[in-house]
């Protein structure tokens, strides 16, 4: 899994859509909100892409309940932008909802999502 | 209804299902007289509704019924069909036919009947095709494979409209096992993605024995917002689908379910009525806890505090009695609006032209008078047509134009109602009523009547001047059961008229039947109400003035006719009554169209009360309306005049 | 559970989806015709919206196209009450952005297996 240096990193994880935090590392930590779908997209495409320069993306999925074909389409957006300028993008977890939801709509390996965590 | 507590939203789903039905015949009435295209929008929106609800609310034959209807509508709607005469007539029996349905399916018994099948039968004929028309016919046997493959792709507007591709591959996913592979090809830059837009593509292997229709209605809804491809992998032997153990028992149950509740009491109120009542209550509140003041005793200093308290206490009471009573006042328009159709069946049946007026529709009545004045008013109508205006023919020689004018009209006089039915026919025949009374033994030939004594025979029970008895005015009914009605519900009918002009006939009515003005009159240790309405005078009698009759009965001389005495006490029991006539006071009342004298020992005055129904409380009682409850806590029984005057003629027969 | 709007000219039609949505566990808000809805829609978010196609003021067509135009109702499931004569009302619904729709009659059990369905 690409990224793990940042696993256990210190910046902390936060519920809401505008947690960017910036981790010593020069990775941009953004969570993804528990709903994470279709409205709050243009948010979340705006914090991505200031997390872009970084170079680097920590993404944290722990947090969502709800999250739909809109919300993956971006992130696999993100995932090529990263790749293409050579970028990492990494997962501090996803839930539940979100490997599913990347599992029915065949996107759970671009997107490299960590299975969820056991309780 | 499958669920036997959804069963209350049928019965408000009948309620505004008759207003629709309203709505639809005065519409059409309109469009019959050349309205616009947004009366066709307004059927349209009504037959709609009720046929959506219909099914939804377990009546599914009127839901098909109405269908016919709709679909013809909808054609006329779209300019498919021009409307005319036959479809509006058409229409109107439909309207009636649904009217119908309705009343049976509050009763609980069977939609359909003769009628409504007929019916359907006409307007599936306008619609070019045979009722058979039942459903489609079953589609080819459904393709089934054991595995399939599917492509889709969305367009991008799909996300936007609430379809998922998410919620359809989990749906599919209901179906057997999936491999669903993503296609990234179209999708756009980072930078230049719209996230509300989808630029996704799937290729999804299904695996498991599925019907091409089960994947079909996965994607009943994106149909046009996806190209989509459904493949089946290895087709299998269209073996017969097993017959689906399908909900089609859900009809029956609902039907077994239904309430057969009759027409439940309730009455519509505007919310601004309501919010009237809560600032009131709320202004007693206020005052109550002023008044609350006072508790601790009163000392001079604050009597005038006291005083405005108490003043504002009656006037807020007496404000909230009114608006209490404005909760069952509803406008006269729900009775006015029945006659423009009637009015032009008549017109059309007896070939005159007719123009209908209708002022004063907002006018509020209490709506117990409101539901029985319709029976009335229609009489009055039938007869204005039958025998007050001419035919064409006639008006032109009597130098008017050819088309009659009917007017109702209602209005607050005072505080009464007053609905006068009025036309510009030629007014009663005088001759023809004289001579049909003598003929008929009310009054004796050579009698000279004043205008008003001839009016007023044509409410003696019985009376009929026509010749030639039409089905419309011919039911056996006549001007004296209307009288009576309006009696009964308080009220008066007054006839005016004028020779070669026309008719007026005047109906006053209570407000409410709510709350009477009466005097109160004492019998022995009692307390009568008698409804100031009914009375006439009252008068001190000599003892001779009394005359006995065979049979114990007592007559007085009063204007010139001899009318019976009622003892109260005697009729309803009461000890230590005044019996002497010169003692006590006769009240004479009418009622019925009879007067009679009430004797009781004195008046006491006269005041408002407000009616309990004894019915409801004890049981009913002849002579007796209702009862009140006076300041000082007792009980007042309230006099049925009317039934008193009945119950003396009865006497009068035996 | 979820926030629903439920806009329909009829009481009875209204009434009967309230309640049986609120017996689900969903929370329901009332209204009588288009315009109303949009009223209410605007001061408040909702998960799904239903709404029937015939109704005065402001009809069921042109409040889906109104909704649609606010971004916080982009994607939010919006579904017509129907009937299945209308093969052009839904399409013209569905242009207009209704996510799709329940033909009626439809009962509580239908009403309640369509909801889920969209709201998964």
């Amino acid at each position: 899994m690409a990224g793990k240096q940042a696993a256990k990193g210190s910046g902390q994880a936060q519920a809401g859509a505008k947690a960017v935090a910036q981790a010593d590392t020069g990775v941009a930590v953004v969570a993804l909100p528990a709903d994470c779908r279709i409205a709050a997209q243009a948010a979340l495409k705006a914090q991505l892409a200031g997390g872009l320069e970084h170079g680097a993306i920590l993404l944290d999925g722990q947090q969502v309940e709800r999250v739909d074909t809109a919300a993956l389409q971006l992130l696999v957006l993100l995932r090529r932008e990263l790749d293409e300028r050579g970028g990492t993008l990494a997962w501090r977890g996803a839930s539940d909802a979100l490997n599913e939801a990347a599992g029915l709509l065949g996107l759970a390996r671009i997107l490299e999502l960590p299975a969820a965590r056991p309780a | 209804m499958v669920n036997a507590a959804l069963a209350q939203f049928q019965q408000v789903f009948i309620e505004e299902s008759l207003e629709g039905l309203d709505t639809m015949e005065s519409s059409l009435l309109a469009l019959d007289d050349g309205g616009d295209a947004e009366l066709v929008h307004t059927i349209f929106r009504a037959a709609h509704s009720i046929k959506g609800g219909a099914a939804t609310f377990g009546l599914p034959e009127m839901s098909s019924f109405t269908h016919e209807a709709e679909s013809l509508l909808d054609e006329v709607r779209g300019g498919k069909r021009a409307i005319d005469g036959g479809i509006v007539e058409l229409l109107l029996r439909t309207v009636d036919c649904l009217r119908g349905m309705f009343a049976r399916a509050r009763a609980g018994e069977p939609l359909n009947d003769a009628t409504a099948e007929g019916l359907r039968g006409e307007l599936a004929a306008m619609m070019g095709r045979g009722t058979a028309a039942g459903g489609l016919q079953a589609r080819r046997p459904a393709d089934q494979a054991d595995a399939w493959t599917i492509r889709f792709r969305p367009h991008a507007g799909m996300l936007a409209g609430g379809n998922d591709p998410l919620r359809l591959i989990r749906e599919l996913a209901g179906l057997g096992e999936l491999a669903v592979t993503a296609e990234l090809d179209r999708l756009p830059a980072l930078d230049k993605l719209d996230p509300t837009e989808c630029h996704l593509g799937w290729t999804i292997e299904l695996a498991g024995p599925a019907k091409r229709a089960d994947i079909a209605a996965v994607f009943d809804w994106v149909e046009g917002e996806c190209e989509l491809a459904i493949e089946p992998k290895h087709v299998v032997a269209a073996t017969a689908p097993p017959a689906a153990a399908a909900p089609v028992a859900d009809v029956a149950v609902a039907r077994a379910q239904r309430e057969t509740s009759a027409e439940s009491g309730t009455v519509r109120v505007a919310i601004d009525k309501i919010d009237g009542l809560i600032n009131l209550v709320g202004e007693l509140v206020i005052t109550q806890s002023m008044l609350d003041t006072f508790r601790d005793g009163v000392d001079a200093s604050r009597l005038a505090l006291l005083e405005q308290g108490l003043a504002q206490l009656a006037r807020h009471t007496r404000e909230l009695q009114e608006s209490v009573m404005g909760i069952r006042m509803l406008p006269i328009a729900s009775v006015f609006n029945r006659f423009p159709r009637m009015v032009r069946d008549i017109g059309q049946k007896l070939g005159k032209q007719v123009r209908l007026e209708l002022v004063g529709e907002h006018t509020e009545l209490d709506k117990t008078v409101l539901e029985k004045i319709g029976d009335p008013l229609v009489h009055l109508v039938r007869n204005a047509i039958d025998h007050g205006l001419e035919l064409p023919a006639q008006r032109r020689a009597a130098g008017k134009g050819d088309i009659g004018t009917l007017r109702l009209e209602a209005s607050h006089r005072g505080g009464n109602i007053v609905v006068e039915v009025s036309d510009d026919g030629a007014g009663l025949n005088r001759e023809a009523i004289v001579a049909k009374a003598v003929q008929r033994g009310l009054i004796r030939s050579g009698e000279s009547l004043g205008d008003e004594a001839v009016a007023e025979l044509i409410f003696q029970p019985g009376f009929s001047t026509v010749a030639v008895t039409t089905d419309l005015s011919g039911r056996g009914v006549g001007m004296d059961v209307v009288r009576r009605n309006v009696a009964d519900l308080g009220g008066s009918v007054t006839i005016r008229s004028t020779p070669g002009k026309g008719c007026v006939f005047t109906i006053t009515l209570p407000l409410t039947l709510a709350i009477i003005d009466g005097l109160t009159a004492a019998v022995g240790g009692e307390h009568y109400i008698v409804p100031l309405v009914s009375i006439v005078e009252s008068v001190q009698l000599k003892r001779e003035a009394i005359k006995t009759v065979a049979g114990g009965g007592e007559l007085f001389r009063f204007r010139g006719e001899y009318l019976p005495v009622i003892r109260l006490h005697e009729l309803f029991g009461c000890p230590d009554a005044v019996r002497a006539i010169d003692e006590g006071l006769l009240i004479v009342v009418e009622g019925d169209g009879a007067r009679v004298g009430l004797f009781v020992d004195g008046l006491i005055g006269q005041q408002q009360a407000v009616v309990k129904s004894l019915e409801a409380n004890y049981r009913r009682v002849n002579g007796v309306s209702g009862a009140t409850i006076l300041a000082d806590g007792s009980v007042a029984l309230i006099v049925d005049v009317a039934g008193m005057v009945r119950m003396q003629s009865r006497r009068k027969v035996a | 559970m979820a926030k629903i709007l439920a806009v329909d000219d009829s009481a009875s039609m209204r009434g009967m989806v309230a309640f049986t949505l609120r017996g689900a566990g969903h929370e329901v808000t009332e209204a009588e015709n288009g315009q109303l809805a949009l009223d209410v829609a605007r001061g408040g978010s909702f998960d799904l919206v239903l709404a029937d196609v015939n109704m005065p003021v402001l009809d069921g067509i042109a409040m889906v196209r109104e909704l649609r135009g606010m971004d916080s109702y982009k994607g939010v499931p919006i579904l017509m009450l129907t009937t299945e004569s209308h093969t052009d009302k839904k399409m013209e619904g569905k242009a207009a952005g209704a996510t799709g729709w329940l033909v009626k009659p439809f009962d509580p059990e239908q009403l309640l297996a369509t909801v889920k369905r969209v709201l998964g």
